[in-house]
């Protein structure tokens, strides 16, 4: 029966207070996260309006802001640690990032080339965005389905 | 008042729904009609509609995947023979009628069929493979069971009132939006899938959580039976894929309802993301389907060769890459949408990646057989059906993820005849399969080896008649969704499939004449140690069927085939284990939570199908009150006192000792 017990005590869901912890303990390490949480916000909105950083770094800069943002709600607020009792959040966490990643990336991806190579350009200039880099230009009045023919 | 509900809404003018809706009312109101002058309606609520039992449910679940796989299945008759009668000729399906129907067919299938199936097979079994008491979250568990009753409900309702979608099992926009489609027949599928979905994301992060959390004691993961495994990746599966499933039918329904215009192609919307996103869901589901498949057979396989898994640790290994990789191959749904060499070549090569660990598990499960003693029970007859079946579903899978040969066989009987024949070699088969195996354990008897084995002879040589010829007819050109046609050459082979129609509708007969027959001759066919099949893993090592709270005491695991080692120590001594401390057991206490959120669902799906907003606000607001009066409930739990489960458990320890000592007076004689 003490293995049951063990796991119990040794694996601990996202949110799930230490029995042992000490309430001062607990409020600080929200405390300081409530600030980083702050802090990263503000300077956000300086980034953005800011003339001090040359105009393209902006954009990675919020990028880098955002992915510390959400390190410091995983490790402050959904106590996400490294230690032997936190696999299974880990794992967790690295598969849903995984599919994320796939999920995200394949579809921008994807939609990218169907764009480009089925989304006839239609005169007027409505779907302007995607007659740039057309590996195969398609002549007006040639049916839509032509578009991809040229890959194959 | 009604919103867009009026009596025109009911199609008097088409005698086949009509007509068919009629009857199974008839059957149904006679069946409520039935229990309640029986008195059984008290005794129905209290142990079944409400209960949080996991294995209830799971019998439930099972019941509920059953009646849609014929309801469905009807569908398909309808199909093959109307076509059958299509050659130069109208049919008797009115196109409007033909579409209806192959759209619910597939809907039906893999939703209300397939799905409940699986989820039935995985809630009833896991928690006593894992050696435990109940799922993560009993109460939950009832809520997503009784939710995907709502969606089947919803399905079927639009039989009668209004229209089922036309668009085929996927609303392929911009087909599905309000321009082409302004009926209620894709709102029936929209907010059918919507809820039912919700139970189902709802009952993966519940099979999730008491596969991780909840497992006995020294049941490390690699002790865990393969069942366990398989069912553990496709309840991750669910969780990452059916919220993609979700957001994009809200994003249609906000399309339809709202008027706005993510896959409308026009005011920047695009439709060719809705294929994208669909089949980012539709792709893994194959998988949601296929890995507790393919765990059934694992178990199935090693109990009826008398030997443990061959090559576990490769298998666990094979089921954690399917799982993964499922997610890298999408795309393999619409090669000829346009997206060009470089990314078609990337998805075709990982379809035929996926294929490497399906043909390990192959071979392992084919040197599981190997050199064992195997018994060709029913289950075992399905399982090796699958194997032989299977590898031409999957040979011809990946012939169609080479994308030059999908360029010619998309869209075709060819596409139709592949993906019947993985799906229901694998996922049919091993619902049929795990249904006898397990069946004993749900209800204290075995079914009846004859009209199984009847039941599956017909099945099999019927599903080979049909699809053969639907393989060689689409190799010829015939594309699917035909409501007519006229190449003479096609003829032949569309009758044949017809045919072979009715050898299926024998085989399903005799699977309802087994059922009956098993019932009757119960008393017989009684399984009275709780083992019948001389099993290996933990849910044979409790009586049959099992007491509520599962265990006696928690089961202690020192290996792999935890149930197997404690019966050979048993065997060699000729005793059992020492009797143990009994204690009292704490178990969940039912609750109506489920039935009644369903029955709110319900309303608002209806309301939402038919615009009548006051209704949808009833019901959503009923909804929200069942949840706040359940979290609001003082008790819990009821304790079952130490002597009763000693009681119950001294019984089972009585006949398995009896049949123990039997076996050794066999022996010595």
């Amino acid at each position: 029966m003490s293995q049951t017990e063990d796991r119990a005590h040794a694996d601990v869901a996202p949110g799930d207070e230490y029995a042992h912890e000490e309430f001062g303990s607990g409020l600080r390490s929200y405390l300081i996260g409530l600030g980083l949480a702050l802090l990263l916000t503000a300077a956000s909105f300086w980034v953005a309006q800011t003339k001090v950083m040359w105009a393209p770094a902006i954009p990675v800069a919020l990028l880098t802001f955002a992915i510390a943002q959400m390190g410091v709600h995983l490790v402050f607020f959904l106590h996400l640690t490294s230690g032997p009792d936190n696999t299974n959040n880990i794992m967790a966490l690295a598969f849903g990032v995984l599919i994320v990643f796939l999920l995200f990336g394949g579809s921008v991806w994807i939609m990218h080339h169907m764009n480009t190579n089925m989304m006839a350009p239609v005169e007027g200039g409505v779907r302007m965005p995607m007659q740039q880099g057309v590996p195969l230009q398609p002549q007006p009045g040639m049916p839509m389905q032509h578009g991809g023919g040229g890959h194959h | 008042m009604l919103g867009k509900l009026t009596w025109s809404a009911i199609p008097f003018d088409q005698p086949i729904p009509l007509v068919a809706a009629a009857l199974v009312g008839v059957v149904l109101l006679g069946v409520i009609a039935w229990v309640a002058i029986a008195g059984w309606l008290p005794y129905l609520w209290r142990e079944w509609i409400t209960s949080v039992d996991h294995k209830r449910i799971g019998v439930m679940y099972v019941l509920l995947g059953l009646v849609m796989l014929i309801r469905g299945f009807s569908d398909a008759i309808l199909m093959r023979s109307h076509q059958a009668l299509a050659y130069n000729a109208p049919g008797y399906l009115p196109p409007e009628h033909y579409d209806q129907i192959f759209s619910a067919h597939g809907t039906i299938m893999i939703f209300f069929g397939a799905m409940p199936f699986m989820i039935g097979l995985m809630n009833f079994v896991v928690p006593l493979q894992l050696g435990v008491r109940d799922v993560a979250f009993p109460t939950l568990n009832s809520v997503s069971f009784w939710l995907t009753a709502t969606g089947a409900l919803l399905v079927n309702v639009s039989l009668v009132v209004g229209e089922f979608a036309r668009t085929g099992w996927w609303p392929a926009p911009p087909l599905s939006e309000t321009t082409y489609s302004p009926g209620v027949g894709v709102d029936y599928y929209l907010w059918a899938i919507q809820i039912s979905g919700i139970g189902t994301l709802m009952s993966g992060v519940n099979l999730v959580t008491t596969i991780l959390k909840m497992r006995a004691p020294g049941m490390s993961y690699l002790r865990m039976p393969m069942f366990c495994w398989t069912a553990l990746a496709s309840n991750l599966l669910i969780i990452a894929a059916f919220p993609i499933l979700t957001a994009t039918l809200a994003m249609l329904t906000l399309d339809r309802y709202l008027g706005f215009h993510f896959f409308t192609d026009e005011a920047g919307g695009n439709s060719m993301l809705f294929m994208n996103l669909f089949w980012a869901w539709g792709h893994p589901e194959v998988y949601i389907l296929a890995l507790p498949a393919y765990g059934i057979f694992s178990e199935v396989i090693s109990t009826f060769s008398g030997k443990p898994l061959f090559a576990y640790r490769s298998m666990v290994w094979a089921t954690l890459a399917i799982c993964l990789l499922s997610f890298t191959v999408w795309l393999h749904h619409f090669f000829t949408m346009g997206p060009g060499g470089d990314v078609n070549g990337v998805f075709g090569i990982t379809s035929m990646i996926i294929a490497v660990p399906t043909g390990v598990k192959i071979f392992d499960w084919m040197f599981t057989m190997y050199g064992g003693r195997v018994r060709f029970t029913t289950p075992m007859l399905w399982s090796v059906a699958f194997l032989v079946t299977f590898v031409v579903g999957g040979a011809t899978g990946v012939l169609l993820a080479i994308p030059p040969a999908d360029f010619v066989l998309h869209n075709s009987l060819f596409l139709v005849a592949h993906f019947h024949n993985v799906i229901v070699s694998a996922v049919v088969f091993a619902a049929f399969a795990g249904y006898a195996y397990w069946f004993p354990k749900a209800f204290g008897f075995t079914l009846d080896e004859w009209w199984g084995k009847a039941a599956f002879w017909f099945s099999l040589v019927g599903y080979v008649w049909v699809f053969t010829p639907l393989y060689i007819v689409g190799l010829m050109g015939m594309t699917r969704r035909m409501q007519h046609f006229s190449v003479a050459e096609w003829y032949p082979w569309i009758v044949a499939a017809s045919l072979g129609v009715i050898v299926m509708v024998v085989g399903v007969v005799c699977q309802v004449v087994q059922l009956v027959v098993s019932i009757r001759r119960r008393e017989s066919l009684r399984d009275v140690t709780g083992d019948p099949w001389d099993g290996r893993s933990l849910e044979w090592a409790t009586a049959s069927p099992p007491p509520s709270f599962n265990f006696a005491v928690m089961p202690h695991v020192e290996g792999e085939e935890a149930y197997w080692a404690i019966k050979q120590r048993a065997r060699e001594q000729a005793r059992l284990r020492e009797e143990p401390d009994y204690e009292p057991v704490e178990m969940p206490l039912n609750s109506p939570t489920g039935f009644v959120c369903a029955f709110f669902a319900t309303l608002v799906g209806f309301a939402m199908i038919w615009y009548i907003w006051w209704l949808a606000a009833l019901g959503l607001a009923g909804a929200f009150a069942t949840f706040v009066v359940f979290a609001w409930r003082d008790r819990v739990e009821y304790e079952i006192p130490a002597d009763a489960v000693a009681r119950i458990n001294r019984l089972n320890r009585a006949s398995r000792l009896e049949a123990l000592q039997q076996a050794r007076r066999k022996e010595a004689a």
